[in-house]
This record gives C-alpha cells, structure tokens and sequence, in this order.
C-alpha cells in the first residue's frame, strides 16, 4: 500500500526525533517530532505553590498547552486537560507535597498527531527534569481510513480523510497498562480493540526509543564528565 | 508563580565593580552584543533564534479577512506577544506582567507603526478582502534581552515568509496552493532592529544586550529601534534613571553600527536559507 506522504506501510511510524534539555531556565525541557509534528515541552517543579493550589498531601499538577499559531482556544483547554490525566498518574506526586509540578507544552509545528506528540514530549521532559515517577508513557495514534484500513502515525491529510480517529499511551510497565484512550469518529468494537493492539505494538517502538534517546544522552554526558 | 529571585548583594556589587573595570560577568565588553544564531524550520515563516542563551521563535501566517471598515486597502498584520511560563516561571499565563506589556508595545511599535510592512500591498479586493498577517512569537527562554532577540525573530519571519498567490478576476478571487504557483514574499519597506540598552551608576556606565542578571541589577534602560538607514524606527525608555542628552546621542551611534551589523547577518542567513532551498 502506499501512503499520501510515501509511507509504504499502514503500522509505519514517520521518523521520531527527540532532544532533551535544550532550554536553560526549566528545570527539564524536550522536544519531540513524529515527521514535521514538533511539540516542546519544559517542566519546572518542585516549586513554590499558590495558596489557593496548594494540595496537602501531594503536588499540584498544571499543565498549559500553548498552540503554534494564534491564542488558546476551547480546542488547547480540552488537550491540556488531557495530557494533565495522562500524565499525572505517573508522576510520584506524594513524594513532593505542598510543591508545584508546572509544564508547558508549546507546539511548534502540526501535521497530524498533536496528543501523541505532545505526551511523547512531556514524558521525556519530565524524566530530563528528574521528578520521580513510577514509569513512563509513550503514546501513538490510530485512524481508520474510508477502506477500513488502520493507519498508525496519521499525516494531516489522512486524519481528514479517516472515519474515525484513536490516540493511546501506554506505560512502560510489565503490564503496558493505558492511560490514555482518546477516540473521534464512528467505529465498531472491533475496530476499536484492533486499534489498540496496533497502538499497544507501535508503542512498543516508541518506548524503545526514548530509552536509547536517553541512553544516549547520559553515555554522552559522562563521556564530557571524564575528558574534563 | 513566584517573581524571579533578586540577585544577591556580594552579585550586585561584584556586577557592578567589574563594569566599572570595563568587564562584563559573561567575559563581553560593554558593546558587545552576545553571538546570533538564526537556524529556519522546513515551513516558510518560522524561524528560531538563539541570542546568547536567549531563545525565541516566531511563525508566521496568512489568512484572508474582511478589512476594518476605515481603512478598506488596508491589509493586517498582528503580533502575538505573550509569553509563557516556558520562558521564566515568573511569566504567569493570562496575566501579563509590566515587564511583558513592555516588550508587546516595544515590538508593535518598532515593527507594525514603522510601517516596516506594506500592508497596502496586503489588499486583494478593496472593502471585501485583505491578508490579516499574524506573527506568534514563542518565546522559550529568557536569560536576557527578549525585545532584541524577539524583534530579530519577528522581522527575519516576516522577510522569510512567503504568501499563497491570489489572482482577481473581476469579482472572482483564485487563492493557489503552495504547489500550484510559487507563493511570494512580503513587501518589506526596511528593516527596523532593536538595541537594548541598560544604565548603572547614575547613568554613568552603559551596556549594550543585558544579560539576566544585568537587568535584575540595571538602574534605567532604554530600547533604540533603528533601520539600516540610521532612521530612528522607535525609541523606548519607560522610566528608570533620567540621562543626559550626550548619553542618547551616544546610545543612537552604537544603535547605528549594531543595526549594520545584525542587519548583514539576518540578509546572510536568508541568503543561505535560499541557496539551500534551491538546491533540495
């Protein structure tokens, strides 16, 4: 098969890209691309919390979604609230009581598969800015084209064209266990469930990823730490 | 979120004592402006860059809109400034700070009232559509100096982008797509650059590009908006210490060989960014 923007597969993801720490004033910072969708993401916490924020027994979340073009709109509230959900769970929010976890997402570019990328892009700028956490998401998106076929990693132009569209992440756990199941459109069980176990496998790959982005990163860093 | 922490005393003093030795706590002289990188993204229009440790971009977009009813010819161009809590923690979303309205007005000023932007030239049928252009500036890191380093980013955006081409045809308006005709560039009158500058010691010390720290420290500061012409596109200097005439007259001849200076590295990195374009 052959795909709008060259891809020869249907489970075919576009080329990941990823940086970590490549901003000064947060305490963790990432970016991340699948294709031309870019999101950059930076995370400040532990920090000082407002009074009327303040959680007694574990930190406060807040995330804010800033989109690329123009001011945030219904559209940027609804995907902060579910990037917040996602990646909440997995933070270790009780070993910082009365503090503050901030994180900005920034999109910087969109062709397709903003949620992914952005949640992608928080899980790596979380474990760049330290904050405890018991694993770590990665997520993949899932359409249903009018043939019936699923596409994983959709294009702008083929999430015009899908019937339905699925957004998943998963933890990096034994158990894979879903934080996050998003889906638009109409579709059967069936397909809901095929959507998953191709987005389950997918992102398999993306957690492999992360994992060698940031082995990378580390060998790197020691490396500079012993010529110095 | 809590406002940035004020430097220290023994910082202050030491800041201070080694300007008046001339030196700079990050190795610059006063004049010195820090290194400018200009790196552009695979779309037309969105260019990040990086001043020192300062980091902005800024996208670029078109879209077309029925013009305000007194001025019909008249195309748009919008500026958004706001500025995330990506950049500082101290920036707090949906409340600007004095600090951030500053910088707002500074850049409408030195690029939208310059008319550095034909936004005549932005007319397609006059009284019925016009291009609105809109510039996001997403500002990433503050470590110093954001109006400079945003004012670089918003006009290197603006020279860089290019539109969809519109052909009229008595009432009939065609917009092509990118692939169909080649899309063409803004009419750019000049090109305004900001100079920021900050005053110590009772306007007797200057220095050009602050730092951080150095604004946390500065008693007055003053923002020259000048085109290669050695015209005078804006000047901002909202309170702080009062100077001598001498001082502004000073400021504006730095402000002039700066402005040559940023102005050649902003045609270069276009110039390139274009060879490589017509190479791919």
């Amino acid at each position: 098969m052959k795909r709008s923007d060259g891809r020869t597969e249907a489970t075919q993801l576009r080329a990941f890209a990823a940086s970590q720490s490549l901003l000064n004033r947060a305490d963790g910072s990432a970016k991340f691309s699948f294709g031309e969708s870019t999101v950059v993401a930076s995370v400040v916490g532990p920090a000082e919390v407002k009074i009327r924020d303040e959680k007694m027994d574990e930190a406060t979340v807040e995330l804010i979604v800033r989109p690329a073009v123009g001011f945030p709109t219904t559209k940027d509230k609804v995907l902060e609230r579910a990037l917040r959900q996602t990646v909440e769970p997995t933070i270790l929010s009780g070993m910082m009581p009365r503090t503050l976890i901030q994180i900005v997402v920034q999109i910087e570019q969109v062709d397709g598969n903003i949620l992914s990328t952005a949640v992608n892009a928080i899980s790596l700028a979380m474990l760049d800015a330290g904050l405890p956490m018991s694993s770590l998401v990665a997520s993949v998106t899932a359409v249903i084209d009018p043939q019936d076929n699923i596409l994983l990693d959709p294009s702008s132009q083929e999430l015009e064209n899908a019937t339905s569209v699925h957004t998943f992440a998963f933890d990096n756990t034994s158990s894979y266990n879903l934080l996050l199941s998003h889906s638009a459109g109409a579709f059967s069980e069936d397909q809901y469930f095929s959507c998953m176990e191709a987005c389950k496998h997918a992102s398999e790959r993306v957690h492999a990823f992360i994992r060698t982005a940031v082995e990378k990163k580390i060998q790197k860093e020691y490396q500079q730490l012993q010529s110095s | 979120m809590v406002r940035e922490a004020d430097p220290s005393l023994n910082e202050k003093q030491f800041v201070l004592q080694s300007l008046k030795e001339g030196l700079r706590v990050d190795g610059r002289r006063p004049y010195d402006f820090r290194s400018l990188q200009l790196s552009f993204h695979s779309d037309f229009g969105h260019v990040q860059v990086q001043l020192g440790r300062t980091r902005v971009s800024a996208k670029v977009s078109a879209e077309v809109v029925r013009p305000r009813a007194d001025k019909p010819t008249e195309g748009l161009l919008l500026f958004n400034t706001e500025i995330s809590p990506m950049a500082s923690p101290a920036f707090e979303v949906g409340r600007p700070s004095e600090e951030e309205v500053l910088i707002s007005r500074t850049i409408e000023k030195a690029l939208r009232r310059s008319r550095a932007v034909d936004t005549e030239g932005l007319c397609i049928v006059a009284g019925e559509k016009v291009w609105s252009i809109r510039v996001d500036l997403h500002f990433f890191d503050h470590e110093g100096n954001l109006v400079d380093c945003a004012c670089i980013a918003a006009i290197t955006a603006l020279l860089h982008f290019r539109r969809p081409d519109v052909t009229v045809i008595g009432e009939e308006v065609t917009i092509h797509s990118l692939d169909q005709r080649n899309p063409v560039p803004l009419s750019v009158h000049h090109i305004p650059i900001c100079v920021s500058f900050s005053f110590f010691d009772g306007g007797e010390l200057l220095v050009v590009d602050p730092s951080i720290l150095e604004e946390q420290i500065r008693e007055g500061d003053m923002t020259i908006a000048m085109n290669i012409h050695k015209e005078i596109c804006a000047l901002s200097k909202a309170g702080g210490i009062p100077l001598e005439m001498d001082q502004i007259i000073r400021c504006s001849k730095i402000a002039t060989t700066k402005t040559a200076e940023i102005t050649e590295m902003i045609q270069k990195a276009l110039a390139d960014d274009k060879a490589k374009r017509q190479a791919k």
